[in-house]
């Protein structure tokens, strides 16, 4: 039983990174109808700047530690938040008009040019974040030996999640993407700039996805340029099981497809890891084809 | 008068191009990992061999012609590699460095095969790429059986009756790992976990907390470095001090850079030779030359078994004073005994295989350096 509980945690901390890349997905889908393909290389672009951010302003020495990683946060999604607005304005807005296709190739080159960019930037071999930023502190729940960051990281997913969540619901502009997302040309009408609405969804969905990227190299510690392909395939996979357009599914699709994968390594196989985790997609599709949470459409976005 | 200059300049480019590129050198292909997850590995084997062919061009060529290195890139990817053999292969190449993982070689070789092109990999140690009979196919790196049978004594040697085993499903790491099992079965050690993991990935706790489960004396993992250095890092955020050790595609310094240094302390691996550790006085001049070009030494044995490729390569061209496939491939086979490499004396089987032990064992020390165990 303990077992179960540590690849639970084990679990859990993999999928609030999974669910923070998501909501770039599927918000971007929402509004647009695209999938974003650059959006995981916006992930790996902001693990990037994380780490250089880190070690030529050398923050956490100057502040406290946490306040410096907070600092370090908020600069790093400001950053990217400019990265995709840029590639919204470059890759996407002129094709908004072409059919469907060309915007999703339009997303693969934006992909491609990302990573191969970052390789040739920052060069080929693995980088690696400075030891010791975090505290490497175990906390004991219940006699259960949880590493602090895997809680801080769930937690801080959690958090700017329903921060998100309630920034779609409650706010002016949240009303406005929301309505967009669900008829652009009525919206439109509405007095909506939906041109303004698109832009948002390109500050808020690659902010998500880097500072989840300094997320992952802040813990992991190591990252590279190809690291973006694996954590967007995964967080695409989650916003299709939780309904791709929807905020909360993307993120009961994450943390679930987290979940799954940790607890699919611990009593089935790990090397079909994968295939399990596909295969509950796959399950879960034929029953619900729009993904667990994907029925509400009048609250798409 | 504009049409008779573009009716001359076409003459000029049909004449001339191809005499131009055909007479004056001879081209060493280069086939190497210049982008993807082992991007490190590939650019260092170019600089190697750009290195190389810039010596034997200051000295004296080869047959009076200089050398070319024309390198092509195969992303660590099988799809990849098989189109830039495709390129590489009708751009008249006498023969092929490379190249690095065993799963990339193996969707090359026939390519090179059918175009009579010679193969020499630096770091496709998998067992199977040197028992399909292709003549043209050699490789101056071990082959895993070798450093199966070197794995099991080594942990017999340091006395461990209870193993994990965990691979990651490429052509090499698996083949590592089912030699390393039947020897161990053999010898009646107990495998107590065998499975595989997803390279790429971020998070390997999951996999470590099941090994854990199955409390082994020790863990075999037969993967590459970038994995080993998380699951290092990952096994000591979860303070579980089990002994690793790691096959040879562990070797490489960044291995301890994504661990940390407290992490990596005292993980074994088995592998050529470093660098550093190189005993020949070829490799020492190599090595000084390298560092004054580059400013640093080669991090990776690989980058310099490549070069010890193309030494062979080169020298066989001197010896049969030709290029031709056939002439070549029998010089290697047959006739080219401990020739001086870098990495210690040269010689080829049969088979394409390299003749002699290689292998050593390795333990990271408290402050990362890797060193040699008697």
């Amino acid at each position: 039983m303990e077992e179960f509980f540590q690849q639970l945690t084990n679990g859990l901390a993999v999928g609030g990174i999974y669910a923070l890349i998501a909501l770039g997905y599927t918000m971007v889908y929402g509004v647009l109808k695209l999938i974003n393909f650059a959006h995981g290389d916006l992930f790996t672009i902001g693990s990037y700047l994380g780490l250089t951010l880190l070690t030529s302003l050398s923050l956490t020495d100057r502040l406290a530690p946490a306040a410096g990683v907070l600092v370090l946060a908020v600069m790093v999604m400001g950053l990217v938040a400019v990265v995709g607005a840029l590639l919204e304005r470059v890759a996407y807005r002129p094709l908004r008009q072409s059919p469907r296709l060309s915007a999703v190739v339009s997303a693969l080159g934006a992909s491609i040019f990302f990573s191969n960019a970052l390789m040739l930037i920052y060069g080929a071999r693995f980088q690696v974040y400075p030891q010791g930023i975090l505290p490497k502190v175990a906390v004991n729940i219940f006699g259960l030996y949880v590493p602090l960051v895997r809680i801080l990281i769930l937690a801080a997913s959690v958090v700017m999640m329903l921060a998100l969540y309630f920034f779609i619901q409650k706010t002016r502009i949240g009303t406005a993407i929301r309505a967009a997302a669900i008829d652009q040309d009525a919206a439109r009408l509405m007095g909506i700039d939906v041109d303004r609405v698109i832009l948002f969804v390109f500050l808020i969905g690659p902010a998500l996805g880097g500072v989840a990227g300094l997320m992952v190299g802040l813990h992991y510690g190591q990252i590279n340029f190809t690291m973006g392909w694996v954590y967007g395939l995964k967080a695409f996979t989650a916003a299709i099981l939780g309904g791709i357009g929807n905020i909360p599914g993307a993120m009961v699709g994450g943390i679930l497809l987290g979940v799954i994968e940790a607890l699919g390594a611990a009593y089935l196989s790990i090397a079909w890891k994968d295939a399990i985790a596909f295969g509950v997609l796959i399950i879960i599709l034929i029953v619900r084809p729009t993904g667990l949470l994907g029925e509400r459409v009048a609250e798409k976005v | 008068m504009k049409r008779v200059f573009i009716a001359l300049m076409a003459l000029c480019l049909l004449a001339g191009v191809p005499t131009l590129a055909a007479a004056d050198s001879v081209k060493i292909g280069l086939m190497g990992p210049m982008t993807g997850p082992w991007a490190s590995e590939g650019q260092e084997m170019k600089q190697v061999l750009d290195l190389l062919a810039e010596d034997l061009n200051a000295k004296r060529g080869l047959l009076g012609k200089t050398v070319e290195v024309v390198s092509e890139d195969d992303g660590g990817d099988p799809r990849t590699a098989a189109l830039a053999a495709q390129r590489l292969a009708t751009q008249g190449i006498v023969a092929v460095i490379g190249t690095y993982g065993s799963s990339v070689t193996e969707a090359t070789q026939n390519i090179y095969d059918e175009s009579k092109i010679i193969q020499i990999a630096n770091g496709s140690t998998a067992i199977r790429l040197t028992e399909k009979g292709l003549k043209y196919f050699f490789r101056t790196c071990p082959r895993d059986d070798e450093q199966g049978r070197v794995a099991v004594q080594t942990i017999q040697k340091l006395g461990f009756k209870k193993v994990a085993i965990l691979h990651d499903n490429t052509t090499y790491a698996k083949g590592l790992a089912d030699e390393a099992k039947g020897l161990l079965e053999k010898e009646g050690v107990e495998i107590v976990f065998y499975d595989a993991l997803t390279p790429g990935e971020r998070d390997y706790t999951a996999i470590l907390t099941k090994m854990k489960g199955a409390s082994p004396d020790v863990v075999f993992f037969t993967g590459y470095y970038p994995e080993a250095g998380l699951l290092l890092r990952q096994k000591k955020e979860m303070n579980w001090p089990v002994p690793f050790i790691g096959g040879d595609a562990t070797n490489n310094p960044d291995l301890v850079k994504i661990a940390g240094k407290d992490a990596a302390e005292g993980f074994y691996f088995l592998s050529a030779p470093l660098p550093k550790d190189l005993p020949t006085p070829e490799a020492k001049a190599f090595l000084a030359e390298f560092k004054k070009k580059y400013g640093n030494e080669p991090a990776s044995i690989y980058a310099v078994l490549a070069g010890d490729g193309f030494r062979v390569i080169s020298a066989a061209i001197e010896a049969v004073k030709s290029t031709d496939p056939d002439a070549l491939a029998d010089y290697l086979h047959n006739k080219m005994k401990d020739f001086p490499g870098l990495t210690g004396t040269l010689s080829f089987n049969e088979k394409g295989d390299r003749v002699g032990e290689v292998y050593r064992v390795y333990k990271v020390d408290a402050d990362g350096n890797f060193i040699l165990q008697p």
